[in-house]
């Protein structure tokens, strides 16, 4: 596989792995980070992609291994937690102004267990069929869609607490 | 939209039970204008869930340049097959060259001649490229040479 068909292949999922990666991380450049670290892992294993039934589930299943990863470490060694809170409260003040309802999304979010975090996003956000997700993340279609149940009604809560402060 | 199909819809998408046609219908109504009173607070997550998706990456990924060793060794065979191809012609037509038959002669004193010839006309069209009223002289002439 050359370079020319690795990026026809991987390139159009860059968003996708993108997004699970800043969902997970919450910074946008540790996102980035992550995107070209996953890339680079994805180019040396090239030969195999051809034998996945799916590349971009491929790639979605080794972004969210990494970042888990990234989160364990970063939890392991304490660092840059602050920071990166402080850095994720001024984007979401930007993001405000250009994506409406965005930043409600990623707050509300924001609280959910990992897994939940991701089933959400790759259901809700990217649209996958529950088929794909199950194999993405290699969990039966019926855990899938209860944690999802879960992670949903979680944020009905939050919304309707957040709603009602709003207008009383 | 019927407000009492969505509403049930929205229920089955708080149990996980919804398919991805009914969840774009949700996040449709939810972007419209007519939002009923009582589930404007859903509102903005469907919008929100929506614009989401709109989220891409700035930064473009860097792979590194082709060093492969396996591609390296196929050019080197490429190459030596190339080297030993020319050499092997080379060869061959040195020695044709050292001993010619008289056909062979013969033909090359012609080819000699024509080229002179040529190179004759060459030399008067580069001088007579002013004069392109004898143009057609010429061609006449090389018509005759070249039959």
């Amino acid at each position: 596989m050359n370079q020319i068909e690795f990026l026809e292949t991987i390139l159009p999922c860059k968003d996708k792995l993108f997004r699970l990666a800043k969902r997970l991380l919450v910074s946008k450049d540790e996102a980035e980070d992550a995107v070209q670290e996953v890339f680079l892992k994805l180019w040396k294993g090239r030969d195999k992609i051809q034998n996945y039934k799916s590349p971009e589930a491929f790639a979605i299943t080794m972004t969210k291994n990494y970042c888990l990863d990234r989160l364990k470490s970063r939890q392991a060694s304490n660092l840059k937690i602050v920071h990166n809170n402080y850095k994720n409260s001024e984007n979401i003040e930007r993001d405000l102004e250009a994506n409406e309802g965005v930043e409600l999304v990623t707050k509300i979010m924001k609280n959910l267990p990992e897994k939940q975090k991701i089933i959400m996003q790759l259901r809700d956000i990217e649209q996958f069929e529950f088929a794909e997700i199950s194999q993405m993340l290699e969990i039966n279609e019926t855990a899938i869609r209860v944690a999802l149940s879960r992670a949903r009604k979680v944020v009905r809560e939050q919304l309707i607490k957040q709603y009602n402060y709003g207008i009383s | 939209m019927e407000l009492a199909k969505i509403e049930s819809v929205l229920d089955s998408y708080f149990e996980g039970e919804t398919t991805l046609a009914e969840e774009k219908m949700l996040r449709e109504y939810f972007s419209g204008n007519q939002v009923a009173p009582h589930l404007e607070a859903y509102k903005n997550l469907f919008i929100g869930l929506k614009n989401a998706q709109a989220e891409v990456s700035e930064k473009e990924v860097i792979l590194p340049k082709v060093t492969n060793s396996s591609n390296r060794r196929r050019w080197l065979s490429v190459a030596v097959s190339v080297v030993i191809v020319l050499g092997v012609v080379g060869l061959q037509f040195s020695e044709n060259n050292n001993q010619l038959t008289p056909e062979e002669e013969q033909a090359l004193a012609e080819f000699n001649k024509t080229k002179e010839t040529l190179l004759l006309l060459s030399n008067s069209f580069n001088k007579g490229t002013g004069e392109l009223a004898v143009l057609g002289e010429f061609t006449i002439a090389k018509n005759k040479i070249l039959k």
